[in-house]
């Protein structure tokens, strides 16, 4: 049993619920390598998809883990257009749970809104985004390519790269990861850092740490996003914060690169670091943890509605 | 029988019995009966006997006798969003709150900004039986381009003038208006804010905003305004009454201007007071107010201001909002709190209980200062004044319940909070006009 029923933000996960997690990720990934790769565990449950805002990676990936679990999976998509038309978030809500299921897996472009729902519903509820505020899966799946990777936490360098600013990954990625005892560097400029990430050590270009750090996790850079376009040019992106091949040279033996997905080529990570069919770099393990993502939710599945 | 007191009867005769009396001048409070008849307070002394049979006896040993609050900051909502609140709604939210006189905002629909619609709401507010003063638009429509007919509003009534939810953006636009001001002896009360600074901000822009991934508003955005209109209002000679204070460096920037002579004043929300910003991190959306609820470094300084008469005035900015415009996410819904019922209890909860002020001179922010600044013929204990008065029991607490509120929205922030200094009754223009229970 998880300490918390509904999973929001990694404040709601004890570092026992991490180990658990993490234990129980190892079994569901080996049954993603079966040839069967489907268990009977929660067969007769209704999980639902309720998407406010785009996403194909992670909706599939929480659609692939309920599946190789045997619930039944319904997808959800409200686009942001009905909310516009006076449709409130509750209201869908309400419509869904009227059809009995057990589980909502929420992503919604407002901060605070998979709290907000989760606060009134009896259901759990797993938050996969909430505007800028957290994505605990996405950390979750993050730290169990870490154990697969290096098979410790306890000392790691790792060093965040990018847009803060309007990053949930990033808010949950460094809460995780300082709490099971990594060595946390922020990179970024400071039109793309919040107001007060005081007692994180911050550098502003992504030379200051590519020698040292153990793991390298860059983040999204979406011009387009950005509240108001503080943030120069793509040009001065790539000189102080993308990784590109003679900077990927310049990593530790052994060292890794993450990046959430999808990578925007060309601006935090290049063409030359990202390849074809795969990337020329072993250490870069973006698809791994897409693999990792499907197993940690199954795990988190499991734990909520299996027992 | 209590109809008899009520009612518009001849006369009405109230003699309240050995209150400690907190008039709203003296430094100390004092023991003493105070007899009201018809709408006046006919005498205030250590031993009033009851002449006659027809007089309503109220005991009120232990109990604190204050002068009705002057609160001058209060959203009625009235003409034009009547689903919010209404003038009437209002004043008997007012009157649980023991507030007997009020200042309304002009942001109605229409906008207070002609003298037909400042008349309306003085007409409306006549019969609530507590006094109603309309501040009217600054600039027509609030919209910061034209000023309103200032002589004309202020011929109809309006007690000061305001844009308040929005500051006027355009310096010279503004600089005019306070120089315009000067001819009509009403004070300017002015919401500051630059817009490239609070933009689609939320909540505070500081440790809060970072962690819970919520656009912030920086104290930039009103420490910037305030700065702009000392400096105006230094060359015109304006009186300006900066309202709902937010930040530390309003705080220091006032301070100063005060020293220098500059014809401002100010006043802070008492949710400002009791709140800072690690309320929100439960995202109830009734913590998203305008300004928002700052740091608390920010409180800390307003509590400074407010002890050592940097602040002016402590006020409710009442906002009433309907349970769909808040219930929703932090980005959907509306700025603001309701606060009329809670001003007494949550002002005397945070700086007297917990930040040791004297009661003394938190009844004066809530009376007769606001009432001074206004220019309103209220807000003390007097003889021969007019008989507002509240009776509160300041060692009495209680908790907000949304079941309790009177107003016609229950956008609370102090739902669920402990406060002290319960309202007891509350007598305007010399009737009960609120019993508690």
């Amino acid at each position: 049993m998880l300490s918390k029923s509904s999973i929001l933000s990694i404040a709601d996960i004890s570092a026992e619920d991490v180990m658990q997690i993490m234990e129980t990720a190892i079994s569901f990934r080996d049954i993603s390598k079966r040839e069967i790769k489907k268990v009977p565990t929660l067969r007769g449950k209704t999980v639902v998809n309720l998407f406010f805002e785009p996403s194909t990676r992670t909706r599939t990936s929480f659609e692939v883990a309920a599946k190789r679990l045997s619930a039944d999976m319904i997808n959800f998509t409200a686009g942001s257009s009905s909310l516009k038309k006076g449709e409130s978030i509750m209201d869908t809500v309400r419509t869904i749970l009227a059809m009995q299921v057990d589980l909502l897996v929420m992503r919604h472009s407002h901060s605070g809104a998979a709290g907000m729902v989760d606060s009134m519903i009896e259901i759990p509820v797993i938050n996969a985004g909430d505007g800028k505020h957290q994505h605990p899966t996405q950390a979750l799946l993050d730290l169990f390519t870490i154990k697969e990777k290096f098979g410790r936490f306890e000392g790691l360098k790792v060093a965040i790269a990018g847009d803060f600013l309007n990053s949930r990954v990033a808010r949950s990625d460094m809460m995780l990861f300082e709490e099971m005892g990594m060595d946390v560097t922020l990179v970024a400029p400071t039109m793309l850092l919040p107001q007060d990430f005081s007692g994180f050590k911050i550098k502003s270009s992504i030379d200051d740490v590519i020698e040292s750090t153990d793991i390298l996790y860059m983040l999204r850079m979406q011009f387009e996003r950005q509240d108001r376009k503080f943030y120069p040019s793509v040009e001065e992106y790539n000189r102080f914060l993308s990784l590109n091949g003679s900077r990927i040279e310049k990593m530790k033996d052994g060292a890794a690169v993450m990046h959430p997905g999808p990578v925007n080529r060309g601006i935090e990570i290049t063409d030359e670091v990202m390849g074809g069919r795969k990337s020329p770099y072993k250490n870069v393990l973006i698809e791994d943890q897409v693999t990792s993502g499907v197993a940690v939710r199954m795990a988190l599945l499991y734990h909520i509605l299996g027992q | 029988m209590t109809d008899d007191y009520r009612g518009n009867i001849m006369s009405i005769k109230i003699l309240i019995k050995n209150a400690s009396i907190y008039d709203g001048i003296k430094a100390k409070p004092f023991k003493a009966d105070l007899y009201i008849k018809d709408g006046i307070i006919e005498d205030i002394d250590n031993y009033i006997k009851a002449d006659s049979k027809d007089i309503r006896i109220i005991d009120a040993e232990g109990k604190a006798l204050l002068p009705g609050l002057v609160d001058m900051h209060v959203h009625l909502r009235d003409p034009g969003f009547e689903e919010k609140e209404t003038i009437e709604s209002g004043a008997a939210a007012a009157l649980a709150g023991g507030v007997t006189t009020l200042v309304c905002m002009p942001n109605t629909r229409p906008v207070l900004d002609e003298p037909a619609l400042v008349e309306y709401v003085i007409d409306r507010g006549r019969d609530t039986g507590i006094n109603i003063y309309p501040a009217a638009a600054m600039t027509r429509g609030l919209e910061g381009s034209q000023i309103t007919s200032m002589g004309l509003l202020a011929e109809a009534g309006a007690a000061g003038f305001s844009d308040d939810g929005k500051a006027v953006a355009d310096a010279r636009l503004m600089f005019e208006i306070m120089r315009y001001s000067r001819q009509w002896q009403k004070p300017l009360i002015l919401h500051e804010e630059v817009y490239s600074f609070s933009r689609s901000g939320l909540v505070h822009e500081g440790k809060y905003s970072t962690s819970l991934g919520l656009e912030g508003i920086s104290s930039l955005s009103d420490d910037l305004m305030i700065s702009r209109d000392i400096v105006l209002a230094r060359e015109s000679g304006a009186r300006i009454h900066i309202t709902h204070i937010s930040t530390r460096g309003a705080v220091e920037m006032i301070r100063q201007a005060k020293k220098e002579g500059v014809d401002i004043s100010c006043d802070v929300t008492a949710h400002h007071l009791f709140f800072d910003d690690s309320c929100l991190e439960s995202f109830n959306t009734n913590f998203k107010v305008k300004p928002p609820i700052r740091s608390a470094e920010d409180r800390a300084a307003l509590i400074g201001g407010i002890k050592d008469g940097t602040i002016d005035a402590i006020i409710s900015d009442h906002a009433p909002h309907l349970d769909t415009e808040k219930n929703t996410t932090f980005r959907l819904a509306q700025f603001g709190t309701i606060g009329l019922e809670t001003l007494f209890g949550a002002a005397y909860t945070s700086l007297c209980r917990d930040d040791g002020l004297d009661a003394v001179q938190l009844v004066k922010l809530l009376t007769s200062s606001p009432a001074k600044l206004m220019g309103f013929d209220a807000g003390t204990l007097k003889k021969g004044k007019r008989a507002d008065a509240v009776l509160a029991d300041l060692e009495a607490g209680y908790k907000v319940k949304a079941e309790d509120i009177v107003s016609k929205s229950k956008n609370s922030a102090f739902i669920g909070q402990q406060l002290y200094g319960s309202i007891i009754y509350t007598i305007s223009n010399g009737k009960i006009m609120y019993e508690s229970g």
